[in-house]
């Protein structure tokens, strides 16, 4: 399929060659790693078949649900706009942009995204994007190990529990100390001592669990001592929360699933990263700057080419090559859609609603224990057993939040959600927990 | 017969350099309109709310949509022409794979929602394994890595636990061929393993005598992609294997040039224990401008426990996740790319038995049959028969005239197509790599030969200048110098330089 070759073209190709057959093409490898009779495969699907296929296996996923959950990926409303724009297929289709000169759509909105991205969290240099927000945790833990040359990372609890797996994973725990700092009473501790053995100091900006602090002498004390700061922030709440820039951050990464991308089970979404220029030969992944031609012509380019694997090889910032590029599109053209007051009434609107949900859940019997450090996403007390809360929550067509313990679901209120929506889901819960 | 190309939008468009998304900005105007909010509103104050509205472009919604597509026309891509670039399979990306991607009940479905609400996803995660495993013949795998490299690092993690538990240590050295992907060494280093780079012959395959000397009781591992960089099927793969497992190491495929051998030949068979595929490119996904991709990563059955999870299982009917007993820890926050993922399922299932038995064949078929045409005009690097891609040298054509590997492929952007990959493998001087794919038809690559032919003669004129080319583009060779040394990464840097020279 998709093979264009007719018998005819075949013969001239065959001929060209001197061979009679496909097989022809093999004799050099040897018998033994020839398939004989070829895969054990299902036979293929005409595009028609393959609807109903698919059809009956998007069937299988509740997807339905009315969605109060977050905790990194959010059900905010995607225009169609920027669907239509990101799924063009010069964008779609085309390979890293290594040409340039036929290469200067990609070049420039990923140029565009780096100084969205910098004009939104208040830093100077964003890369064009990484795999998802938790791995963009974990390339800025090694941008700090390798700027400060020392040995242990300070990282609050209060992350995306995922992001804690990948950075367990990817941060070798042979070599360097992972120093998980608990939250108390939902915030970070802020008469916390920072160490001067500590190569980074990562946050996350809301905290997982949804309460929000101002950062700024946290900020101030670790970098006293030395440590490269790390802000894990929520890119749709800027529209209405100070910047990490403002609080003095050295880097910011994020995930950026809520610009740009739909929810799409987790990906592909996209990591952002930004941070001061000082930093700029550390810094992992694929960097656009601006130039000019022998004309003199604005023109668009990758630059400190060096930083990366192709040329450096085990010497590289990252082994980083093919990174998240079209969602990063999407998140320029979406934040471009929205401007200052677009973003402002996301974040404004999904406040709004999250606390009347926290106050109606309040009046009506329900604990919301970070009910005043919380935004747009708090942890709901629950009356049985959060998993068992979520499931039959289910059957009455909520995604009611995410497991976070068996007592406490983790609640996400977007610009989407209606009062309506909101009612119906706090009386839904009233009924399961009334047998 | 004529195949097209020469893709230009540049009537349409004009030549004029198009604004950034900033300077279109006029304060007032927006694109965006939410329903108006319909709780109560009250006053919420919190510390870390902000007076100032963010910094962001202020454009209508048909100013928007003229930026973007207007960028868009300044793009080639697989849509457009023929993308000859080696080692990245720029085949055709079937629209109904996007078609099924896009159905909300996919796309829009949360990641943390229970597996008993995802049975679909899951589903889906399940499948593709079994596919990918009896196409590459190893035994399970995990759709964690959302990339080749991070596949790569999952495998290079995946030998270092094994080694762990073992209680073999001592083995801390990668052998990686010296024609290897830069993201091969990269990624060994990350996984904290020291990188011993090995030969290649001159028949362009690995040197298994200077193999055996570089392997000893310190090897942790050896990686390889078959065929290898140089497009060629590395032939004594049964004695490296033999040499690597002898030695205790195991055996790890690169899977950039899978798509030469599926159906063909698989690296299981081989002796390959651990195989990450690069989906956007074997499969058919798009490549999105460079991303996103899927790179899972799968094992033979002794390395099972080891790998990333969650992974999709089928008990009574019904689909779960399981997280192997030793894993690595995930790889990705959720579940790697799952949308890259279900697309190349789709094409897994349109293509069918059928269809991927001949795969690599006729991938194979299209990069001998462009390498016949293309050895009578620029000479081929080895004098061995080729799989899905071949390494041309314009060496002599450097000496005698000064033409470089990049001056051809900035002349070949001039006649519409890509240029091929140029400089890669390393190990070649003033390399060309070639890659058609198999969705290309003959008249194209015809094309591409007797274009080629044309510029390789043109470029030896007395009074063209090199750097001239290319020249009908809405731009010419952008300077390379200015952005790195000066960090014009941002809007207004560039100005600022101006300003301040």
């Amino acid at each position: 399929m998709f093979v264009p070759h007719s018998e005819l073209d075949l013969k001239k190709m065959f001929d060209e060659l001197s061979i009679n057959s496909l097989d022809d093409l093999f004799t050099h490898i040897p018998d033994a790693l020839l398939l004989e009779n070829g895969l054990d495969l299902p036979e293929s699907l005409s595009e028609l078949e393959s609807i109903d296929y698919f059809d009956d296996i998007a069937a299988r996923n509740k997807s339905d649900l009315v969605c109060f959950a977050g905790g990194g990926h959010y059900d905010v409303y995607l225009p169609q706009t920027v669907k239509s724009l990101t799924m063009r297929p010069e964008f779609m289709t085309s390979y890293t942009p290594y040409q340039a000169e036929i290469s200067q759509g990609i070049l420039q909105v990923l140029f565009e995204f780096q100084s969205l991205v910098c004009d939104l969290t208040d830093m100077e240099l964003a890369n064009a994007s990484l795999y998802d927000g938790a791995t963009s945790i974990a390339e800025a833990i090694s941008v700090a190990i390798n700027k400060t040359k020392r040995d242990g990372v300070t990282i609050s609890s209060g992350l995306n529990p995922n992001s804690k797996e990948v950075i367990n994973t990817l941060i070798d725990k042979n070599k360097f100390n992972l120093n998980y700092v608990e939250l108390d009473n939902y915030l970070f501790p802020s008469d916390y001592d920072f160490d001067e053995s500590q190569a980074a100091f990562v946050v996350s900006y809301p905290h997982y669990e949804g309460s929000c602090q101002d950062l700024t002498e946290l900020v101030t004390k670790a970098k006293d001592k030395g440590i490269v700061t790390i802000c894990y922030v929520d890119p749709s709440m800027l529209g209405v929360l100070t910047t990490p820039g403002q609080m003095g951050f050295d880097i910011i990464v994020a995930e950026g699933q809520s610009l740009g991308s739909p929810l799409s089970f987790g990906g592909p979404t996209v990591g952002w990263f930004a941070t001061k220029k000082e930093f700029a030969r550390l810094v992992p992944g694929r960097l656009i700057g601006e130039s000019r031609d022998k004309d003199n012509n604005k023109s668009y380019v990758m630059t400190l080419r060096a930083r990366e694997q192709d040329i450096r090889r085990e010497k590289a910032s990252s082994n980083i090559c093919t990174n998240q590029t079209l969602n990063a599109i999407g998140s320029a053209i979406h934040l471009s859609w929205l401007g200052p007051e677009g973003l402002y009434d996301m974040g404004y609107h999904s406040i709004q609603k999250a606390n009347y949900m926290k106050k109606s859940l309040i009046k009506n019997g329900y604990v919301i224990p970070n009910d005043d450090s919380s935004l747009r996403e708090f942890l709901l007390e629950v009356k049985t057993n959060s998993s068992e809360v979520i499931n039959k929550m289910g059957d009455k067509g909520f995604l009611a939040g995410i497991y976070y313990d068996d007592q406490h679901v983790l609640v996400a209120v977007t610009e989407k959600r209606k009062k309506t929506e909101i009612d119906d889901y706090i009386e839904a819960l009233q009924e399961i927990d009334n047998g | 017969m004529v195949s097209g190309g020469n893709a230009s939008s540049l009537p349409l468009v004009g030549g004029k350099p198009e604004p950034t998304i900033k300077e279109l900005s006029s304060p007032g105007r927006r694109a965006s309109n939410f329903p108006k909010l319909d709780v109560p509103e009250v006053k919420i104050n919190h510390e870390s709310l902000k007076k100032e509205k963010a910094r962001l472009p202020e454009v209508s919604e048909h100013d928007l949509v003229m930026h973007y597509s207007r960028l868009a026309h300044r793009n080639f891509a697989v849509d457009l022409g023929f993308y000859p670039l080696g080692s990245c399979t720029m085949k055709y990306n079937p629209r109904f794979a996007d078609s099924i991607a896009s159905d909300s009940r996919f796309a829009n479905i949360h990641p943390s929602m229970p597996e008993e609400f995802t049975q679909g996803c899951l589903k889906v995660m399940y499948e593709i394994g079994n596919y990918l495993c009896e196409i590459t013949g190893m035994d399970y795998a995990s759709f964690q890595p959302p990339a080749g490299a991070s596949g790569e690092l999952t495998g290079l993690l995946i030998i270092k636990k094994y080694l762990e538990i073992n209680n073999l240590i001592n083995k801390t050295e990668i052998i990686v061929p010296d024609s290897a992907h830069g993201t091969n060494p990269a990624s060994a280093r990350m996984a904290g393993f020291t990188v011993v780079e090995v030969e290649t012959d001159a028949r362009g395959m690995v040197n298994i005598e200077k193999l055996k000397e570089i392997v000893n009781e310190n090897t942790a591992g050896l990686m390889l992609t078959n065929p290898n960089t140089g497009g060629l099927f590395e032939e004594e793969i049964l004695t490296i294997s033999q040499i690597i497992h002898n030695a205790g190491g195991l055996l790890y495929y690169d899977g950039a040039n899978l798509n030469a051998i599926v159906g063909t030949s698989r690296p299981g068979d081989m002796g390959f224990d651990i195989v990450h595929s690069n989906l956007h490119k074997t499969f058919a996904t798009p490549h999105g401008g460079g991303g996103p991709g899927s790179g899972p990563v799968a094992v033979k059955e002794f390395l099972k426990d080891y790998l990333p999870g969650p992974i999709a299982e089928n008990k009574d009917r019904k689909y779960n996740w399981y997280q192997p007993e030793n894993s690595i820890g995930r790889m990705h926050g959720y579940h790697g790319n799952f949308l890259v993922t279900l697309r190349a399922l789709v094409y897994m299932k349109l293509l069918g038995k059928e269809g991927l038995d001949t795969l690599g064949a006729y991938a194979v078929l299209n990069a001998r049959y462009l390498s016949s045409k293309v050895s009578k005009i620029i000479p081929l690097a080895y004098d061995e028969p080729c799989m899905h891609e071949f390494v041309t040298s314009v060496k002599d054509l450097k000496k005698s005239h000064k033409i470089k590997a990049y001056d051809v492929g900035k002349a070949l952007l001039d006649k519409g197509f890509h240029s091929p990959t140029i400089y890669f493998p390393l190990i070649v001087p003033e390399a060309l790599m070639f890659e058609p794919t198999e969705t290309q038809s003959k008249e194209t690559l015809d094309d591409l030969a007797d274009s080629l032919k044309s510029i390789i003669s043109d470029l030896q004129q007395e009074d063209i200048v090199l750097e001239d080319y290319p020249k009908n583009l809405p731009v010419g060779r952008p300077n390379e110098l200015i952005p790195a040394k000066f960090l014009t990464v941002n809007w207004g840097d560039f100005e600022l330089l101006e300003i301040t020279e």
